[in-house]
């Protein structure tokens, strides 16, 4: 691989050992993958964060970096832990919150910006053909797809390690050669409320980038669609007919084409739960973006009591506490529960449900594999009237 | 003398050992317990096994499940794949499992049985195939 000056300065040590260990780790996975070279990043969001998740090896992986001096090169941003940080969720655990606690000091040590989200985007918006070092594959996707910016599914300690650098390898989508859609999907027949279903779909179903005709613009559906079919499937664009920046992407001279219908998409959906089953309503993964959590919030307003054995969980960044104070104190107050800064796919939850219905697909696709409940996909409407009636 | 198949080298290593067939692509996150060491869909064990599979896919948290595989003692002597992503390479790259990508992973897996050793030839480029 070829490197710069001051890349092989760095990576001698003249930069301090933290860098020189991370940038070793980075050419390494580059010249595995036959990188040629490196590029300079603008914004690294770190994922793979969460205590429950990665456990000793990874908080020790993560302290043996902070410890030693590590700091970080550019604006980094970090994904949700394992815990409420606002310590009042009564579904997600905290039993584990010193471990988490000590990740986060670990991280925030080194610099970067305790975000706890993974809508970074949210923060800061990438601009287009911009390389980024992003964990957290549905920000990935939602960074390549709808901003056109340049950044792979990084696993997460080399996002760390981008952080410390300022480095990635040019490899995979930091090209635009390989942006490139072979196969188009027409999405006419779905509707919103599916495309959580729609997303595992494509996930399960297309290895391709495929290119998306007739999707409806409305940009926290899509932001489900993406993230279901980065956690079905290994995708880290979908290029979006008339949304995805020009230029950002090529597209091949002849294309395969294929039309979804909803008896494809069905058994992803799942089928209603009980009135005597033990529900869970989730909705917030990806977390909410503001457009979503004032349009749960207005759906709620006026509800009283929940239904008996049924909940409902919302995620969110802990930004919000501050920004929608009166909206959470009033969701409080009808027993609505709030995780800020974390989510239940990264966490363990103080008891079991029979039944998980969300509006996500990657919630149905993680939560069935690791908490192993019965799952339907609906919309926020349907949830909310699920739970209070 | 096995049957033997070209690969090409991602992470170098030594790596002989028991095969364990899962030929799907694998989100290490949810799908792998590196505590208990198993491929979940599956309850495969994955101890002191080679690992054949397609790919990997889902979460970026899949890295450090790889290294998690190896700091729990999991021994995962080596991984067998056709398609790779940095996901998989940079957990293969910290933890030090050799990852080879098998040229032509299809007629592979038409050949290889459960509990068949393979053995990797660094100098031809070769996996080996011996029947059990």
């Amino acid at each position: 691989m070829y490197l710069n000056k001051k890349q092989e300065k760095m990576l001698e040590g003249e930069y301090g050992w933290v860098a020189a260990k991370a940038l070793e780790v980075i050419v390494r996975v580059g010249e595995s993958l036959g990188a040629d070279k490196l590029v300079e990043i603008n914004h690294v969001h770190v994922s793979g964060v969460s205590y429950t998740n990665i456990g000793e090896p990874g908080l020790e992986f993560i302290r043996d970096f902070s410890e030693s001096g590590g700091k970080a090169r550019v604006y980094t941003t970090i994904n949700p832990g394992c815990i409420d940080l606002s310590g009042s969720s009564k579904i997600i655990d905290s039993s584990l919150r010193d471990k988490q606690l000590m990740i986060n000091s670990f991280l925030e040590k080194m610099g970067f910006k305790p975000i706890y989200t993974c809508i970074p985007y949210l923060y800061r918006i990438p601009s287009p053909r911009e390389h980024l070092a992003w964990g957290e594959s549905s920000a990935v996707i939602y960074a390549n797809s709808i901003y056109g910016a340049y950044t792979n599914r990084e696993g997460g300690p080399l996002a760390l390690a981008s952080a410390l650098t300022g480095y990635t390898y040019n490899y995979g989508l930091h090209i635009l050669d390989n942006r490139r859609v072979s196969i188009e999907i027409d999405i006419d027949q779905i509707k919103r409320e599916h495309y959580g279903a729609l997303g595992l779909w494509i996930g399960y179903n297309i290895r391709e980038i495929p290119m998306i005709k007739n999707v409806i613009e409305d940009y926290s559906s899509i932001k489900i669609m993406l993230a279901s079919s980065a956690a079905s499937g290994s995708h880290g664009l979908i290029v979006l007919e008339n949304i995805t920046p020009k230029n950002t992407y090529l597209v091949d001279n002849r294309l395969e084409s294929v039309t979804v219908e909803y008896r494809d998409i069905e058994e992803y959906i799942g089928t209603p739960p009980s009135k005597e089953d033990t529900v869970l309503g989730y909705i917030g993964c990806p977390h909410l973006d503001p457009y979503e959590f004032i349009e749960i919030y207005r759906l709620l307003l006026g509800r009283r009591e929940r239904r008996q054995n049924k909940y409902l969980l919302l995620s969110i960044p802990p930004l919000y506490s501050r920004v929608f104070s009166r909206e959470i104190s009033y969701l409080r107050k009808i027993g609505v529960d709030i995780g800020f800064g974390t989510c239940p796919i990264v966490s363990r939850l103080r008891q079991g449900f029979d039944y998980l219905v969300t509006n996500s697909g990657k919630a149905v696709f993680y939560m069935k594999n690791i908490h192993g409940f019965n799952t339907y996909i609906a919309s926020p409407r349907e949830i909310v009237e699920m739970i209070y009636g | 003398m096995g049957m033997r198949f070209k690969v090409d080298v991602v992470v170098d290593g030594k790596c002989s050992g028991e095969v364990i067939i899962i030929d799907k692509y694998i989100s290490f996150f949810g799908e792998v317990d590196p505590f208990k060491c198993i491929y979940k869909p599956l309850e495969k064990k994955l101890v002191d096994k080679v690992m054949v599979f397609r790919g990997s896919r889902g979460s970026t948290v899949g890295s450090y499940i790889i290294y998690g595989l190896k700091k729990n003692n999991c021994n995962v002597k080596c991984m067998l794949v056709e398609e790779i992503e940095p996901i998989l390479v940079a957990g293969a790259v910290l933890a030090n499992i050799p990852l080879l990508r098998l040229i032509n992973y299809n007629s592979f897996i038409k050949y290889v049985r459960e509990g068949y050793r393979i053995k990797y030839m660094r100098e031809t480029g070769e996996v080996i195939v011996e029947e059990r």
